[in-house]
């Protein structure tokens, strides 16, 4: 017990007298935390929308497709990208390899599906007559989605929430396509992974603590935004 | 003018609306009448072209309506639903919701949302929000919002139906006060009811709708029944506690109609030609019915309505409780 409290103690020391490192790691998980969730939904909200709103041939298989891609392991994805962004893949050129847009890159695709899938549900419970009055009353096709989406708000902030929740927490494709380097791609989690291995344990826990922070963060000002207004 | 032209509506197959030809002309106040099931609601999604008849056309001043109809005509029908649905926000902002998607904003449309308001008497409700509404009243704000937009056509799918007596009156008297003031472009009104009694009192023209098929009488004198296999061609139909002689050579499960103008009304039971006399008493009494009629609805063992003029009714002292004779000829009766 005694290490784990000691793990504490140095957690907090790190953080309090505000370690440079630690807080760049926390800075760059953040900034593609938030980038491939904006994306991510920017994407996959329409796409729900779609999915729950036309009718159209292959909808059933589209959305039997979206929902398998919500169980796609971290690491396969990785791989996948891994294998567009290295030197002789499709995209080698890009030179993204090992840089945080590969991560990025990764971590929508792993956000897409749960953005998809769970707004899609999320339109499919809103009561059908949203979009009959909306389109009654003269709204355009966006407006009738906004109206629409306005009032499954709860519902797709709890969406972004998840899409953020799993990017935010995501090792695999961090470690295969970032590489962990230090001062560069290294984020929270890759951090935690590797201080734990190498047995500095107060360092795992203070980069725990504010991976934690962070979606705590996170998750109150959604929240916060989401009440705004009121029923 | 909206016009529908060789529509059959169908849903997962199955034949919800049958009309070979429906106008409403414009600036009518027209009531669709019919019982739950009858199509009303699908024809008034049809006439508001948010659906697209499985066959057929609906046609707009003479010109039929694309599949996808463009926003600019689609702006000039609404529909108020049966169990109309307030969005999040105040009953204001409800109000104000077709003038801001039609970018209608600021001082002009505070002042229409405010007249519309001022009708519909919901001036005192404007900062409640939905769960803060009675039924009633989200029926009314539902009916301001459509007419806040100042539509060509509104369509009202059952507007009386979780309003008291008093709430209808004054909502159909917001939609006569509407209409005359209107008379530069005048506003078209549309309503599906199963009361009878508002339609015979506040519309223009009644057109019953029964299966998804116009039929030629209101609803109230409508009855299925079995009719018995024979030669002759009058036979005798059993409808609740009362027989019906109809002249008819059909068989089987069939549809009566009794029109209301062919029933002949008195006080007591007198000599004429006529196979079907049936006793009862007044239930109710609509006036002021546009055109100068009067709807008499009796219990003569089943509901049946007559219609009568303003003098005869006054003549004969109809009101309710009166006792009272419904006569009709058997050929008076319509079989389908």
């Amino acid at each position: 017990m005694d290490f784990l409290a000691e793990g504490f103690r140095r957690a907090l020391a790190l953080l309090l007298s505000g370690d440079a490192e630690v807080f760049g790691i926390a800075l760059l998980t953040l900034k593609i935390a938030v980038v491939a969730t904006v994306v991510a939904c920017g994407i996959g909200l329409p796409l729900g929308y779609f999915l729950a709103t036309r009718r159209f041939w292959g909808r059933r298989a589209a959305l039997t497709a979206v929902n398998t891609a919500l169980a796609f392991p971290t690491v396969v994805v990785g791989l996948l990208v891994y294998g567009l962004l290295s030197r002789r893949g499709p995209l080698g050129g890009l030179g993204w390899l090992y840089t945080w847009q590969a991560i990025v890159i990764g971590d929508v695709l792993l956000a897409l599906p749960i953005a998809a899938a769970l707004s899609a549900a999320a339109v499919q419970g809103v009561d059908p007559r949203v979009r009959r009055t909306a389109e009654t009353l003269g709204a355009s096709r966006w407006l009738t989605a906004w109206t629409v989406a306005r009032e499954a708000r709860f519902a797709l902030v709890a969406v972004i929430t998840v899409a953020f929740g799993q990017v935010v927490a995501e090792i695999g494709a961090a470690m295969m396509l970032g590489g962990n380097i230090r001062g560069s791609t290294r984020t929270l989690t890759t951090a935690v992974a590797l201080s734990t291995s190498q047995g500095d344990f107060g360092l795992a826990v203070s980069l725990g603590l504010l991976l934690i922070a962070i979606a705590l963060i996170v998750n109150v000002t959604l929240q916060v935004l989401q009440g705004k207004g009121g029923g | 003018m909206v016009e529908l032209r060789g529509v059959r509506h169908r849903y997962d197959g199955r034949l919800v609306l049958n009309l070979d030809h429906f106008v409403v002309p414009s600036g009518a106040m027209l009531a669709v009448v019919g019982h739950n099931g009858s199509g009303k609601s699908t024809l008034l999604r049809l006439l508001a072209l948010l659906e697209a008849p499985t066959e057929g056309d609906v046609l707009w001043d003479g010109t039929p309506v694309p599949r996808r109809p463009s926003p600019a005509l689609r702006r000039r029908v609404t529909l108020v639903e049966q169990r109309p649905l307030l969005f999040r926000g105040t009953v204001l902002e409800n109000i104000g919701y077709g003038l801001r998607v039609r970018g209608v904003e600021g001082s002009e449309a505070y002042k229409r949302t405010s007249e519309v308001a001022d009708q519909l008497g919901l001036l005192s409700l404007l900062d409640r929000r939905r769960h803060e509404l009675s039924d009633g009243e989200v029926q009314r704000v539902a009916v301001a919002r459509a007419l806040a937009v100042r539509p060509d056509v509104l369509l009202l799918d059952e507007p009386a139906s979780s309003a008291d007596r008093a709430a209808t009156g004054a909502l159909y008297r917001a939609l006569s006060l509407e209409r005359a003031e209107r008379a530069a472009r005048p506003l078209t009104i549309c309503i599906a009811s199963h009361q009878l009694e508002d339609a015979y009192r506040w519309a223009d023209d009644i057109r019953a709708l029964a299966e998804g098929r116009l039929s030629p009488v209101t609803p109230e004198n409508l009855f299925r029944v079995e009719l018995p296999s024979g030669s002759g061609d009058t036979k005798h139909a059993r409808v609740g506690a009362i027989e019906i002689v109809v002249t008819t050579d059909r068989t089987g499960p069939v549809v009566l109609a009794v029109p209301p103008t062919d029933i002949f009304v008195s006080r007591e039971r007198l000599p004429s030609s006529a196979r079907n006399v049936l006793s009862g008493r007044v239930t109710r009494v609509a006036t002021h019915r546009p055109g100068g009629g009067v709807a008499v609805t009796a219990d003569v063992g089943v509901e049946l309505v007559a219609i009568v003029t303003a003098a005869a009714a006054r003549e004969l002292a109809l009101a309710p409780d009166a006792p009272v004779v419904f006569s009709f000829k058997a050929s008076a009766v319509r079989v389908f």
